[in-house]
């Protein structure tokens, strides 16, 4: 597989040529969309310090995807992590070839829909034709093509108006090993007054950067009917040797809160783009970001809010570490339109860069189209205090150590806003990756 | 209080009669020379003769040409409006009178009389300098004071700096700003006249301002002044341009290079109020290059014009350079201020910071868009951004657009914006008091832009607080 910025899709496989017409119309179009939209302009400040061509494949090698051994290492703590009842259920999805649920049957006595989207298409048809490509369509961007035309299969979660599920759902999602593309997808449709909390875990991937890198384009789109909670958690914890372009986009209506947390630990370069649009009065969105790079990382990270409704309010703390040579670009726009009165926001960015040769840029842009607003952010980018560092080391604490404990009271802030049943879940894989800095 | 009040009430509803009163007005010129509308080597070949300019000026205007021929126009910024622009219906080199004059009185009355409704005669005598008038292409009138002549100041129009000293010229020209930067820069090269030219020589200090200014009096005119100053070591000076324009219907392009290079300990303050008619383009290239230990400072307020597209540049070069950019821009009707700041630190132990307060009111749309870059060399640099923006009206439009770039590890970057209408408790505070919500209003935004108007010397503080009221009149009901 190779890289080629001028790859065009010819004709889409018979074999994803499945399902209702309407859906093969839409494949088409994004095919369609995807072959004549071209690159991204790098001057835009979403590609400026990303090359597009990276994320360009020429999909023609026919070799069966393989996954590697640390996925079922992965998959056996989640699945003792359900029968012991801290989470409500675990979903693996293999690149959309093989997709098993576990744990999920007390759910579906609640009502709640998990399957792979292929079956929702022909048990649940209505209300995936009602939602499938709405918040993340062919024209949305020619990568979100890409994956509107070559998605295989993928997950499927629908919790009916009403009902609240506590625990949360672990999603495992896992990356081909050398040479393979994958192009996950998942659509959640939480009810009026429903709430859900979902982990979706991003992991697997090639181990060998010379046998050739996985490459994963991902959709997600999530949406909050009125009232309802929904809490997403984004997990990327793929190998060193992926490339990974993942856009997740939310509608959230009246009432309803939105909290996203994405944890951005893995992957060679990963670039991802979370948004959420506050569509009723009353709507709420939280983003809560922590970001480790090290070796020669490269992540590239956007978020939007979108106020399309008055009275709605939101917030973004997005907190970046870096060590080694990595480099980290972080892009965020707050969007308030023109009918939006009486809107507030704010967004935050903090980056620590623990030695030379890392690289940090932060843009966190504002449109804001009316007056009755209150919006505003901040950034910052520094190095470790060094009289904290000495601080510590004089009372006999290793600088290792050190660094370690800096930088976890960095995130600490962040991680404290997260609520509390979350926060435990949420703390296990920051230390796992702490660890490594 | 109650008369005073009443007094700038009367005195409110008497700059009603707007800009185009004030400054709006033009004369019926009969110009010495006006040439064709329209851009071509012709036109470039023609403004170069005319200047009796040497070679290497003729082929690096001709060079520019290609350039601002080659290059597309931005993809960023207000392209609707940028796109609009018509370079095929402009005037691109207009010589109002044969000869500059050191004098008043030797300038023609009707010229004369615009720049005394401007109050530039009077300024002169009372605190600057110098003075440079520029009408159209040409600088009409320039003047500077003996006993800084005797200390070896030199401070000219662009055009007489290259004939008077052209192996300064030919040594700094294009040297901070390439003709390849951007396209209007390049077509600022390619055609540029007028502007002004200042050597400060090392250890001297210019106490007094020095003053630019640039009057548009045709229709569909294009004023491309290059502007190019040079304070040697441990040498100050503070420099002051404005701008006016009369109202027409159609528009009028403004683009300008402004290149400053401050040496060694050196010191220079920059500082421009815009005030073009709102039937003008104003896209401008401003860079300074600040070696070690030296500063440079832009004060840089926006109150005119249709769509202004400028971003003053520090490039910090030599260790311990510092830059600030303090920078106001009001938008109101159908106005669009993309104004913004740039640093780039590219030394140890460099700092900046910058300031930056926008008021949009009615379907104004104010625009930062600002960089920072810390190259990997520049360690112990310090950044602080600070943008504010108030909205006034339901229409309004505040944008941000900050970019920072750090390849450096130990620095400290900092970077806060805030965007707010006026706050209901202060304005409830002040009618509570007597004043009326129109007033209440106009000394809430006063008060919103005083870190700039402190910074300007009084005469033009004034002038400011009375623009920001002509802008703020008739603000509710």
């Amino acid at each position: 597989m190779l890289q080629n910025s001028e790859y065009t899709i010819p004709d889409i496989s018979p074999e994803l040529m499945r399902g209702p017409q309407w859906l093969r119309d839409l494949r088409n179009k994004a095919r369609e969309d995807f072959n004549q939209a071209p690159l991204p302009r790098r001057g835009l400040h979403l590609w400026r310090y990303t090359d597009p061509g990276k994320f360009m494949y020429e999909l023609n090698d026919a070799s069966d995807t393989t996954y590697g051994d640390n996925y079922d290492v992965v998959e056996k703590i989640e699945r003792h992590h359900v029968d012991e009842g801290s989470l409500a259920g675990l979903v693996t999805d293999l690149g959309g070839r093989e997709i098993k649920r576990y744990g999920t049957e007390a759910l579906a006595e609640k009502g709640v829909i998990i399957m792979p989207l292929s079956e929702a298409i022909e048990k649940q048809h209505d209300l995936v034709e009602k939602y499938l490509y709405q918040a993340i369509s062919s024209q949305t961007g020619k990568f979100e093509a890409m994956n509107g035309a070559l998605w295989n299969d993928g997950i499927f979660v629908y919790v009916p108006n009403g009902q609240v599920i506590e625990q949360p759902l672990h999603l495992l999602r896992e990356a081909g090993m050398e040479n393979s593309a994958t192009f996950p997808r998942l659509l959640v449709v939480v009810g009026k007054n429903a709430g859900l909390t979902l982990v979706d875990e991003y992991g697997g991937g090639s181990m060998d950067e010379d046998k050739g890198i996985s490459f994963v384009n991902g959709a997600v789109e999530i949406f909050g009917l009125a009232e309802s909670k929904v809490r997403y958690v984004s997990l990327q914890r793929q190998t060193s040797a992926t490339n990974s372009y993942l856009t997740h986009r939310a509608q959230i209506e009246q009432g309803a809160s939105m909290l996203t947390i994405p944890l951005v630990f893995g992957g060679s370069l990963c670039k991802q783009n979370f948004g959420v649009r506050l569509n009723g009065a009353g709507a709420h969105s939280d983003i809560y970001g922590l970001l480790f790079g090290s070796m020669r990382q490269h992540f590239d990270n956007h978020t939007l809010h979108h106020h399309a409704h008055g009275s709605t309010s939101s917030n973004i703390d997005f907190k970046v570490v870096l060590k080694d040579r990595a480099q980290s670009a972080y892009t965020g726009l707050i969007r308030i339109e023109n009918g939006a009165r009486n809107c507030e926001a704010y967004q935050e960015n903090r980056n620590l860069l623990l030695n030379p040769g890392t690289k940090a840029q932060t843009i966190p842009e504002l449109e804001i189209l009316n007056e009755d607003v209150s919006c505003s952010h901040g950034a910052t980018l520094g190095s470790i205090d060094q009289e904290s560092l000495f601080y510590l080391q004089a009372r006999g604490i290793a600088k290792n150590e050190a660094v370690r404990m800096i930088v976890s009271g960095f995130v600490t802030t962040t991680l404290n806003r997260v609520p509390a049943d979350l926060r435990e879940r949420i703390g296990t894989f920051v230390a796992q990756r702490l660890e490594g800095i | 209080m109650a008369g005073s009040l009443e007094r700038q009430n009367k005195d409110l509803s008497s700059l009603n009669q707007d800009y185009a009163v004030k400054y709006g007005f033009h004369d019926p010129v009969d110009y010495f020379h006006k040439g064709a509308k329209g851009i071509n080597h012709e036109v470039v070949e023609m403004i170069s003769r005319m200047k009796k300019e040497p070679k290497w000026m003729t082929e690096k205007r001709h060079e520019a040409l290609d350039i601002f021929y080659s290059k597309p126009t931005p993809t960023w910024g207000d392209t609707k409006i940028l796109s609009e622009i018509d370079f095929d219906n402009i005037y691109y080199f207009m010589k109002p009178i044969e000869q500059q004059q050191s004098s008043w009185d030797d300038v023609p009355e009707y010229i004369k009389k615009t720049f005394d409704r401007l109050g530039i005669p009077e300024a002169e005598k009372s605190f600057l300098g110098g003075v440079s008038a520029q009408y159209e292409s040409e600088v009409v009138y320039h003047s500077m004071r003996e006993d800084l002549k005797k200390l070896g100041i030199i401070f000219l129009d662009m055009d007489s700096g290259l004939r008077e000293h052209e192996e300064l010229v030919h040594q700094y020209f294009g040297t901070v700003i390439p003709s390849t930067d951007n396209k209007y820069a390049a077509l600022n090269t390619a055609v540029w006249s007028g502007g002004s030219f200042i050597y400060v020589p090392p250890g001297i200090e210019v106490k007094v301002p020095l003053q630019a200014y640039f009057r548009i009096n045709a229709e569909n005119m294009g004023q491309f002044e290059r502007t190019l100053i040079i304070a040697d070591k441990e040498s100050r000076v503070h420099y002051i341009e404005g701008c006016t324009a009369p109202v027409y219907s159609t528009d009028s392009l403004h683009s300008a290079v402004v290149e400053v290079r401050a040496e060694e300990s050196s010191y220079i303050r920059y500082t421009t109020i815009q005030n073009w008619s709102r039937n003008i383009y104003n896209l401008v290239t401003k860079r300074a290059s600040v070696y070690k230990n030296a500063t440079v400072e832009w004060v840089d307020g926006n109150l005119g014009s249709r769509l202004t597209m400028k971003y003053p540049c520090i490039q910090l070069l030599g260790e311990g350079a510092r830059g600030e950019i303090l920078s106001v821009a009001f938008a109101g009707v159908d106005q669009h201020q993309d104004a913004g700041a740039k640093v780039i630190h590219a030394a140890p132990r460099t700092s900046s910071r910058i300031t930056s307060k926008s008021v949009s009111k009615d379907n104004g749309r104010a625009s930062y868009r600002g960089l920072v870059k810390i190259h990997k060399n520049a360690e112990g640099s310090k950044v602080s951004v600070e943008c504010d923006a108030l909205l006034i009206g339901s229409d309004a439009r505040s944008d941000t657009y900050p970019t920072m770039e750090i390849d450096s590890e130990k620095v400290r970057v900092e970077h806060e914006a805030r965007v707010s209408k006026v706050a209901e408790e202060q304005l409830f505070y002040l009618t509570s008091r007597g004043l009326s919500e129109d007033e209440a209003r106009l000394l809430i935004v006063n008060g919103f832009m005083e870190p700039f108007t402190k910074e300007l010397p009084l005469e033009y503080a004034v002038e400011l607080n009375r623009l920001i009221e002509l802008e703020m009149e008739g603000s509710i009901g």
